[in-house]
């Protein structure tokens, strides 16, 4: 990634380059050979979905981090654009399954690349969800922006590991690395225990605060939003296991 | 039940079992089978260490594979891997060339098609083939269709064996106003079905299809798939093909073949049709059938 496009999109995930030779991650074993020319096309378009869905995951992930600083800082601006942006991450999936339909309908593809496309347009209904909790969190942020709660430091917590979930699974997902994305799905359970550790605390919170119920129950649905991007991020390493193996597992049980 | 193969010598039967199940229901994406045997389905055709040669070239290298009764078998490869001359094995077809050979065991029913005593002609009879061209003889449609139960010296009711062969080839309602005009003056698709009806008139228990549509167009293309799908119900289908997606399509188990170094094919993976395009167990499958190589 150059460096323009860093200081402009600070959590884009994007592909190394170099590692483009074959986007599903596979060399065939009997070299570039005659029907290598084949594939340029179908390669090309899995590279425009994965780019796009890599795209898509930055947003996300930018959406969640906007979300909790929003909320912690009672930033209601800063809010309102993630629940403006969230119809760009929702159009950005549209077009993401054009693109896998149309690649499927006129290049057939089998194998690893058919589960390679089917996986990516998973990913996208998860990103999709994740961009949803995201705004879901603005919403509580407006709400609780007169006077921010204590707890909102930890939902920042929340939220930061889970977006760093989010990032790495795309990571294994670029890598077509099934360890690596099985090692994101087993550190879902550090974002659940900070959930778990805010839940309490704003139960206790709440016990030394009744007249503030309404803002206890924003700060609970916004914890449990950023506490269900950590699932999905680990929804997307079962899709990097599909694609990589074939095999549908529940990392999550 | 194969006496009349080989008078005299005593048959050696494969274990057989039986299953009511749909053989689709069987499979799964995610479902090992690396093998490709159905467990629960007899073998109908059995190749054992099969190598082929046409004179001194080695066309087919020992080529263990077991064909499941009354489901398509597709037989996948490059140009030259030897795919026709394995299907041609399967009703000594390539006798007929005269310096092919056969090594190893073809069985058919339990029994070796290549031993000494068989009755190549017999075992053609049981084993019908539909080629690449359609090439109906320059008779009329029931004629074609009535060839073969002649020379058979079939004696029941011939009318009635043309029109069930027909109807089962899925051609009867378009030519039974016209069984008596010349089969060269139907369409490239319904040539086709009636070799593929003059092929299960006599009873087959194996059609071996060899590019049966490579001449046809996408309708009746899809005729024909959809047909083999409703004739495996009666008969084992043996298909080769190029069209990875007809494979795909029609077919329950599919057998990828590629040639090593010395250009003498060799059997790669068989599985479950589903698994093969979905997850295929070896790379080499992977890199032909996602158009890697070939």
């Amino acid at each position: 990634m150059d460096d323009e496009r860093r200081a402009r999109e600070p959590h884009a995930v994007t592909a190394p380059p170099g590692a483009t030779d074959s986007v599903t991650g596979i060399e065939g074993v009997t070299g570039p050979g005659a029907g290598a020319h084949l594939r340029d096309h179908l390669e090309r378009e899995m590279r425009g979905v994965r780019d796009d869905v890599l795209r898509m995951g930055s947003m996300v992930v930018e959406a969640v981090h906007e979300a909790v600083e929003a909320l912690v800082d009672g930033d209601r601006e800063r809010a309102t654009a993630v629940i403006v942006n969230d119809v760009r991450i929702n159009d950005l999936q549209a077009a993401i399954l054009v693109q896998v339909v149309s690649t499927i309908a006129t290049q057939a593809p089998v194998a690893r690349d058919l589960r390679y496309l089917l996986a990516l347009d998973r990913v996208t209904y998860e990103l999709e969800r994740m961009g949803d909790h995201a705004a879901s969190v603005a919403k509580q942020a407006q709400r609780l922006a007169d006077d921010v709660p204590p707890g909102a430091t930890r939902l920042r917590n929340i939220g930061l590991a889970a977006a760093e979930l989010v990032s790495d699974v795309l990571r294994a997902l670029i890598d077509v690395d099934e360890e690596a994305a099985r090692a994101v799905a087993a550190r879902d359970d550090d974002v659940d225990h900070r959930y778990k550790s805010a839940f309490d605390h704003t139960m206790t919170w709440l016990r030394a605060e009744p007249n503030r119920l309404a803002d206890g129950i924003s700060l609970l649905f916004a914890a449990h939003d950023l506490e269900r991007i950590g699932d999905r991020a680990t929804n997307i390493a079962e899709d990097v296991v599909f694609l990589t193996s074939g095999r549908i597992e529940d990392l999550n049980p | 039940m194969v006496s009349d193969l080989r008078e005299g010598i005593a048959l050696t039967e494969t274990t057989t079992t039986t299953s009511a199940s749909d053989p689709r229901a069987r499979i799964h994406l995610a479902v090992d089978r690396p093998d490709g045997h159905s467990d629960d389905h007899d073998t109908v055709v059995e190749f054992r260490g099969v190598s082929c040669y046409y004179g001194a070239f080695r066309a087919v290298r020992d080529v263990t594979l077991s064909v499941p009764r009354h489901e398509v078998t597709a037989i996948i490869g490059p140009s030259g891997s030897g795919k026709s001359t394995l299907l041609r094995a399967i009703n000594r077809m390539n006798d007929l060339v005269p310096t092919a050979r056969t090594e190893g065991a073809v069985v058919f029913d339990g029994l070796d098609i290549y031993a000494p005593g068989v009755d190549a002609v017999e075992v053609r009879r049981r084993v019908g083939m539909v080629f690449q061209k359609p090439n109906p003889f320059p008779k009329s449609i029931y004629e074609n269709v009535a060839f073969g139960p002649r020379v058979n010296g079939f004696r029941g009711d011939l009318d009635e064996l043309v029109e069930r062969s027909l109807r089962r080839a899925a051609l009867w309602d378009e030519v039974k106003d016209k069984l008596r005009s010349s089969a060269l003056a139907l369409s490239g698709g319904q040539q086709q079905r009636v070799c593929i009806a003059r092929a299960i008139a006599t009873e087959p228990e194996v059609v071996l299809m060899d590019e049966p549509c490579s001449a046809l167009d996408p309708r009746a293309t899809l005729q024909i798939e959809e047909l083999m799908r409703e004739l495996s119900e009666r008969y084992t289908i043996v298909i080769v093909t190029h069209n990875m997606q007809q494979a795909a399509r029609a077919s329950d188990m599919t057998a990828f073949i590629t040639m090593d170094e010395a250009r003498a094919g060799y059997l790669v993976e068989v599985a479950p049709t589903l698994k093969m395009f979905t997850n295929p167990e070896d790379r080499l499958t992977e890199d032909y059938i996602s158009g890697r190589f070939g």
